[in-house]
């Protein structure tokens, strides 16, 4: 026993260090009375050293505390993802200026930050309903509270209202999707209730339905239509660096964790076809379930943005359709669909960032989060704009950015499994898109700054930043096949 | 065939039902002569007094989560304490790392001073003219606590 | 020589690096014209080493290994008979662009040009590669720069032309990327090898046929992307707006090349890949052309704004490009060809005249002209000789590529009636008069504008960068042979590829597989198999 627990301690290095950073924190916020922010930093080292523990996992494949978590190549994919996206929002977080006016309570800040990326990677290396319950509350009481992290402005208490009733509200049925699913299955173990399920003759309906409320939780946390109410208001509500770890982190974890979950519990070992999982819960027809909701979250999410003025709203809505393009994988769930999300979330990760960033970077020197004051910027700001442009284009997957590279894998995916209405719908919607990612491009660059508007000067950091973000955009438009080797072995350990 | 979560569902039936039914039939057969002694909220016996819906101070509320914590920690420390000899330094080593975790939170009160029983200066919103509603809230400045009175 | 043509290529971008030394407006000029003329000189080899009697053969490929595993997507380029002569189109338009916006820009002009000598590598990529997806990525690459030149640098609507041009393009290519990653897919389970291939010399070859309905859809898709871009009737709103609203050189740009990949992706990927559609569809196609030739026509006479006069011309000449193509017998196409390269040259002309008399009197209305041959008699003689060349005059370059077209669509065998060819002369005649017209009123007659008294003849780079275009609308006219000869092997051979593969598919295809309202399109059983054989 005492080896097995040392064993398995040896392997959870990377989550250890997380904890212990989180530690520091809380210490060294009481200890250091700095103006300079020493807990941001304490955390950007914790994360480096976490995502070094990481690498140092790749290839492994295990099973430890008890089956509780898992080191396996697809969970180390995602906690580098993870740990990456940390990395840059903490390197924000230094910098936003509107975090500045809470400098008393920056120790909190990032101490709740360590307790999202715990959860976070706790929630893709996890194996058991109930590791993954807590996981999953780890990551939104933590996020709850940093929604409302800016407690002064009447829209982030709003956001963190509404944040903690709808996480709520869908935790809890996701829980109780959970308890019938175990007490139908007798078993909390992912494996355990896929021979469960393998030996039943017959898959009764509550089963359905049971797995039906787990969808709902972890389509919450995705922001998939119809989950998706929340997003919007706490996207424009949250402070800029939440809002960037939400829409990128938050999903990227929510989705390997609903990846995981499908295709380990609901995999027919029988007959390994790319419709094998689908057929021991028969009873819906998942794949058009998945398939109607992504298409819903490409047209909800796109054509609401069109209307948008505020940048992060805006953002927030195109993180909906974008939930919906990475859906079309999780339909196919062969191999070609899970490799191709996690290319897609890869280029995700540095594009969304980056507007993001470029977002706030903006709100710290013009103050203003509206598409319309942008007018001019292009002048203003040229090194600022041209980036913002390119990830925008990237967003919207006009080649030579990696956006476009993600778009192609996706649909080549999806059509590679018969799906040719849902890609239609993708390409159109896809133009619809452009509509709202050029009208910010238009209103940077087409219109002449005011004559009382000068040069607005950026820090070299902030610089430096700005082109560690775009030079993967732009070198993965043409350079992409290590990470889609890397994601093509990472799921294999599915039987893919 | 009925499952495990049918009988639930009788259970659940059955327990509405039964009090259902107990509840009609007393109404049926007692005396109904109400007067306001019987009508009053009942607090253990004592005569309640003023509006229920009060503002209290709401480190009332961080003194119950941190009994919450430590009765929990006694919880699992009891159990612990018993087959400690059996693991052995394993075992130490295991509720070390709990008890530092815990510790740390602990910490982490003690030095942002929620823990001191002193009575913040109450926060009285003024309203000022073409400004709004002004709430200053990192003043901590503390009137003078009882004991020092 | 692959080395060259990689070289040729890339030069442009390569270029744009050398705007991080020379920093202040003149060296930036000056090192974009440099770039584009090397990139001209380091074109001029490939032309001459060029093997004319395997112009159906793509020669200097540079063939990169595949992406990954499984999936035949790879950087593939090359040049045959079809893409040499737009290749070298493109790479001489670009140090006469640059030169034409010498003096007329005046803002940011490192961006200005950075745009050019991107879309320069753009265009000049679209038409060099071999693979789908790298066309596809060329294809689109071409777009954002247009944008940013029509968008920051255009007239007075700028920001609705630049979106409606974006929009425009962007809903046909992405409706063509879901039909390329189908096609990519149809294409590896033929190979056997691979998953997924893009390679245009597997796709267009003899041993790879699709099913009628695969071919219906697909080419739709496909033929939807091009015929916007070209662009073919209904499709063509876009056009006039971004013509107008854009400066000269990208006035120049879009007419000269960018119109260009729409015609020559109907004749790429269109004509080899999906004959039976391609057939079937013809008489429609050839039915827009038409109404596109006299409806462009009809708009240009009554136009008030000479550019937008001109690109209502533009409408109607490429009309003649796509009847052409889809005549679907060598002549034809042959002529659509040639006919690419003359509205290049011709429409280049006539858009940096316009540009070059904007400048002067700032204004584009024809009412504000008129009796200015006096003024400037060198303008008006290239004025005349560009008109005449769009004209079609025989002597000139129009007239071989509307002569061959006509010619090759009223012995069409797809059309089976004459009617096109006869309805697609009178939009010949019809562009002799409103060019005709637009040009009296502009050049002769007396001087109603006391402005134009003090207009100034051509300077010394306006007629250097008019000079070559002129050489070549004669050189074309007189001696077309010179210029066809490059495409003539390719164009023979793909039609007899195309029309065996069409054979191939009819005799095997079973009319139960195909829903009902295909079976009305194709006659799987009947006459359409003996017109195809006695075609050849």
């Amino acid at each position: 026993m005492i080896e097995q627990a040392l064993h398995s301690i040896s392997q959870f290095y990377p989550e250890i260090v997380i904890i212990l950073t989180l530690c520091v924190i809380i210490v060294a916020d009481l200890i250091i009375k700095s103006d300079k922010p020493v807990t941001g930093w304490i955390m950007l080292g914790g994360l480096v050293i976490s995502g070094i523990t990481i690498l140092f996992q790749a290839g492994q494949n295990g099973s430890f505390f008890y089956n509780m978590v898992v080191v396996d190549p697809f969970a180390v994919f995602f906690k580098l993802l993870l740990v990456l996206a940390g990395i840059f929002v903490v390197l924000f977080s230094l910098q936003s200026k509107e975090l500045d006016s809470y400098y008393t309570r920056k120790g909190e800040y990032y101490m709740l930050l360590s307790g999202m990326m715990l959860g976070m990677m706790l929630m893709v290396s996890s194996t058991n309903l109930l590791m993954i319950y807590i996981a999953f509350e780890v990551t939104s009481i933590s996020s709850y509270v940093l929604v409302g992290f800016t407690k002064k402005e009447t829209d982030s208490a709003e956001a963190s209202t509404k944040y903690i009733i709808y996480g709520a509200v869908s935790s809890g049925i996701m829980l109780y999707g959970i308890s019938i699913l175990i007490g139908f299955t007798g078993a909390t173990d992912l494996a355990a209730i896929n021979d469960a399920l393998q030996n039943r003759a017959d898959i009764p309906m509550i089963l359905n339905i049971s797995i039906l409320m787990i969808l709902v939780g972890m389509g919450f946390k995705i922001a998939v239509v119809p989950f998706h109410f929340w997003a919007p208001d706490v996207y424009e509500g949250a402070p800029i660096t939440i809002t960037a770890i939400l829409a990128v982190a938050s999903k990227t974890a929510a989705l390997g964790l609903l990846i995981r979950f499908f295709s380990v519990s609901f995999i027919d070992s029988n007959g390994l076809t790319a419709t094998g999982i689908w057929q021991t819960i028969e009873g819906i027809h998942w794949t058009t379930l998945l398939g109607g909701m992504a298409a819903l979250a490409m047209i909800v999410g796109n054509l609401t943005a069109l209307r948008q003025d505020n940048i992060k709203r805006m953002l927030a809505y195109s993180s909906i359709a974008h939930a919906g393009y990475l859906l079309m994988g999780v339909v196919i769930l062969a191999q070609e669909g899970l490799a191709s999300i996690m290319l897609y979330l890869f280029i995700y990760l540095f594009m969304n960032l980056g507007a993001f960033y470029v977002a706030m970077l903006f709100s710290n020197s013009i103050q203003t989060e509206s598409i319309e004051k942008y007018k001019g910027l292009g002048f203003r700001a040229p090194l600022e704009s041209i980036a913002m442009t390119i990830f925008l284009v990237s967003l919207t997957g006009i080649p030579p950015t990696g956006g476009f590279v993600a778009k192609l894998y996706i649909f080549s995916a999806a059509i590679s499994g018969g799906w040719i209405w849902l890609v239609t719908i993708a390409g159109i919607t896809t133009v619809i898109s452009l509509f709202y990612y050029i009208r910010v491009v238009k209103n940077m660059f087409f219109y002449k700054p005011e004559s009382n508007e000068g040069i607005i000067q950026f820090d070299l950091p902030s610089k430096t930043i700005l082109l560690i973000l775009l030079v993967p955009i732009l070198l993965f438009g043409i350079y992409f096949s290590p990470i889609l080797e890397f994601a093509k072995n990472s799921v294999q350990i599915f039987g893919m | 065939m009925i499952t495990n979560f049918g009988y639930v569902l009788l259970f659940i039936i059955t327990g509405a039902l039964f009090v259902g039914v107990a509840l009609f039939v007393s109404k049926l057969i007692r005396p109904d002569r109400p007067n306001d002694t019987k009508l009053m909220t009942y607090e253990c016996g004592e005569i309640p007094f003023g509006d229920a819906r009060i503002q209290f101070n709401n480190r009332f509320y961080i003194i119950g989560l941190m009994f919450l914590i430590f009765e929990v920690e006694i919880l699992l420390l009891f159990p612990w304490a018993v087959v400690f000899k059996e693991i052995g330094w394993f075992a130490f080593f295991v509720m070390f790392v709990f008890v530092f975790l815990i510790f740390i939170g602990f910490i982490y009160e003690l030095g942002k001073g929620e823990l001191k029983w002193d009575i913040p200066a109450p926060l009285i919103p003024r309203y000022e003219e073409n400004v709004g509603v002004i709430e200053e809230e990192e003043k901590r400045e503390t009137v003078p606590s009882a004991k020092k009175l | 020589m692959e080395f060259l043509l990689n070289l040729t290529i890339y030069f442009p971008l390569i270029g744009i690096l050398a705007f991080l030394v020379f920093r202040n407006d003149e060296a930036v000029k000056w090192t974009s014209l440099v770039v584009t003329s090397i990139t001209f000189l380091l074109s001029l080899p490939l032309l001459f080493q060029f093997d004319v009697a395997n112009s159906a053969i793509p020669q200097y490929v540079t063939e990169g290994s595949p992406v990954f595993s499984g999936m035949d997507v790879k950087y593939l380029v090359g040049l045959d008979g079809l893409s040499l002569l737009l290749f070298m189109l493109t790479t001489l338009m670009g140090p006469i662009v640059i030169l034409s916006s010498w003096n007329s820009i005046k803002k940011s002009l490192m961006g200005y040009y950075s745009m050019l000598l991107i879309l320069q590598t753009a265009s000049l990529g679209v038409f060099a590669s071999l693979d789908l997806v790298v066309f596809y990525v060329f294809f689109e690459l071409s777009l954002i720069p247009m944008y940013f030149l029509i968008g920051i640098w255009g007239g007075s609507d700028k920001v609705r032309a630049t979106i409606k041009f974006f929009i425009y393009t962007l809903v046909g290519s992405l409706i063509m990327l879901v039909a390329l990653i189908y096609l990519g897919y149809s294409a590896g389970a033929a190979t056997g090898v691979f998953e997924f291939s893009a390679d245009w010399r597997f796709i267009s070859s003899p041993e790879f046929t699709l099913g009628l309905v695969e071919q219906t859809w697909l080419f739709l898709a496909f033929a939807l992307a091009f015929c916007i871009k070209v662009p073919l009737f209904p499709f063509h709103t876009w056009l006039p707006y971004a013509h107008t609203e854009a400066p000269t050189a990208g006035s120049v740009v879009l007419a000269a090349i960018m119109l260009k990949l729409g015609t020559y992706g109907l004749v790429r990927v269109c004509l080899p890949v999906f004959p039976n559609a391609f057939a079937e569809f013809a008489p429609m196609m050839a039915i827009l052309a038409v109404i596109g030739i006299i409806y462009g026509a009809l708009v240009a006479m009554v136009q008030k704004d000479v550019k937008k006069l001109v690109a209502y011309s533009s409408v109607s000449h490429l009309g003649f490009v796509v009847l052409g193509i889809f005549a679907f017998n060598t002549v034809a196409v042959q002529g659509a060809v040639i006919q690419m390269i003359n509205h290049g040259l011709s429409t280049g002309a006539l858009f940096l005249i316009v540009g070059m008399i904007y400048d002067r009197a700032h204004t584009r209305q024809i009412s504000d002209f008129g009796g200015i041959a006096k003024q400037m008699p060198v303008f008006a003689t290239f004025f005349m000789i560009a008109t005449l060349a769009s004209i079609g005059l025989p002597g000139l370059n129009g007239f071989v590529g509307e002569f061959l077209i006509l010619n090759g669509s009223f012995f069409s065998e797809l059309y089976a009636n004459k009617v096109y060819a006869v309805l697609a002369a009178i939009g010949v005649i019809l562009a002799a008069a409103y060019m005709l017209w637009m040009y009296q009123r502009v050049m002769f007659g007396p001087i109603t504008n006391e402005e134009n008294k003090k207009l100034l003849d051509l300077n010394g780079r306006e007629i250097g960068l008019l000079i070559p275009l002129v050489i070549f609308m004669v050189w074309i006219g007189i001696r077309p042979v010179d210029f066809t000869k490059y495409s003539e092997n390719w164009v023979e051979s793909y039609i007899t590829i195309s029309q065996e593969k069409s054979t191939a598919v009819l005799e095997t295809a079973d009319s139960s597989d195909l829903p009902n309202w295909t079976n009305r399109i194709y006659d799987v059983e009947e006459s359409k198999v003996e017109s195809f054989t006695s075609n050849k």
